[in-house]
């Protein structure tokens, strides 16, 4: 019988309690890092994932920081980017909002920053510049904008800094959350909405911001 | 003679490593493609329009190319077809095309985009339109909507991972209670 106890209690002494305790510490460690499930979920799908693809990687970045002060620039200096190109920097001080910039939104400028609608433009262009990031990485820190703050994009061909006017939720659907036909430079982030919520939403939190300086691109039309 | 035209080299190098141009903006060619997509196609009275995204989408294409004007004329050529096949349809919106139809219609976007040497895919029911390049990059995308899905989507792996950790720990957790029951009552029986 002492010879059962024993056994038994090597069990619990270097099996039972050390997977326990690990996992104890495991969880603990990941629940504070992370307030709630979905970012641990999220650093999982680094981990594990069913995509063949490792799209963290696999993007070409023509962004060079620029100390170009001009009001103007020409198009012909402007290397006009391709989709999923990096091309630039967003960055929203004191918010915790700095991510890359790529042209285009979809997988691979999604997963490694904050992309520009291809259907909107880039900066300078003097026109709606429509821009996602995800609400668990990237763009969590849109919770914290306020109006008045300066969002600021880098590019290779000059930087610009946009004043924050409003921030609004809409139905993802809603066509009324952007124009795509406005004459007039005006920058739009969103993300999911509620901001810490598992899986898709069908809200999105908007920040709306226009213009304050950087260069206009000028000679686009012949 | 040798040296000068090898000094005139080098010094034609060197003043082209200065500016770098790219084929930015929006040529004369360029510029009459978009302007006949932004020109309304009458249908049955009613007045349509190709939407603002697709339009925006293939001014930043024209921004990274130079169309030439014969390119232009090609392109216009086959925009002015659709034109007269939506309008000869005696629909009055595009919603009311058949699939056939908007499969006709398919085959002018393809026609336009190979002139510019990419190539127009379209979904199972003909609705989105995808364009691509030679080397696989996407041109234009309306697979998707505007305003895309920004939360994050978790694959099934990672919830079976996630799962089963938490399977384990609850295992391991009721296994420790057991045994340690069943301990303490063998000690309280010896």
């Amino acid at each position: 019988m002492k010879k059962r106890v024993k056994i038994h209690n090597n069990v619990k002494k270097f099996l039972i309690v050390p997977v326990v305790m690990s996992l104890v510490i495991g969880a603990a460690a990941i629940a504070v890092s992370f307030s709630v499930a979905s970012d641990a979920l999220s650093i999982g799908n680094m981990f594990f994932s069913d995509n063949q693809v490792d799209y963290s990687k696999s993007f070409e970045n023509i962004f060079v920081p620029t100390t170009n002060t001009s009001d103007t620039i020409d198009a012909s200096e402007v290397e006009f980017p391709n989709i999923d190109k990096q091309f630039g920097e967003l960055k929203i001080k004191g918010r915790d909002v700095d991510a890359k910039l790529f042209f285009g939104d979809g997988k691979i400028p999604l997963r490694n920053g904050a992309g520009v609608y291809a259907g909107s433009f880039i900066p300078g262009y003097g026109k709606t510049i429509l821009v996602a990031g995800h609400n668990n990485t990237y763009f969590n820190g849109l919770k914290n904008v306020k109006k008045g703050d300066i969002v600021k994009i880098n590019t290779s061909y000059g930087n610009y800094e946009y004043k924050v006017t409003d921030t609004k939720i809409h139905n993802a659907k809603s066509k009324k959350s952007y124009d795509l036909n406005a004459n007039k430079e005006n920058l739009i982030l969103y993300t999911c909405y509620p901001f810490d919520t598992i899986g898709l939403t069908e809200k999105r939190f908007f920040v709306y911001a226009d213009k304050i300086s950087g260069p206009k691109i000028v000679g686009l039309y012949d | 003679m040798k040296r000068i035209i090898a000094f005139l080299i080098v010094l034609t190098v060197f003043c082209f490593s200065f500016t770098t141009a790219f084929a930015a903006g929006i040529n004369a060619n360029e510029a009459s493609v978009l302007s006949n997509m932004r020109a309304p196609v009458s249908m049955n009275g009613n007045n349509v329009y190709i939407p603002a995204s697709y339009i925006n989408q293939a001014e930043a294409n024209f921004n990274t190319i130079d169309m030439t004007s014969a390119q232009a004329s090609k392109i216009n050529s086959i925009i002015g077809q659709a034109r007269a096949f939506l309008k000869g349809t005696g629909k009055s919106k595009i919603s009311e095309l058949s699939s056939s139809e908007r499969q006709k219609l398919m085959n002018y976007a393809s026609a336009a985009a190979s002139v510019l040497k990419l190539s127009a895919a379209a979904g199972s029911n003909t609705k989105n339109v995808k364009i691509i390049s030679k080397n696989g990059g996407v041109v234009v995308d309306d697979s998707n909507n505007v305003i895309k899905t920004t939360g994050q989507q978790q694959s099934p792996v990672t919830y079976i991972a996630v799962s089963g950790l938490a399977v384990l720990f609850i295992l391991s957790a009721a296994g420790l209670i057991i045994s340690g029951k069943k301990a303490s009552a063998y000690e309280k029986k010896s």
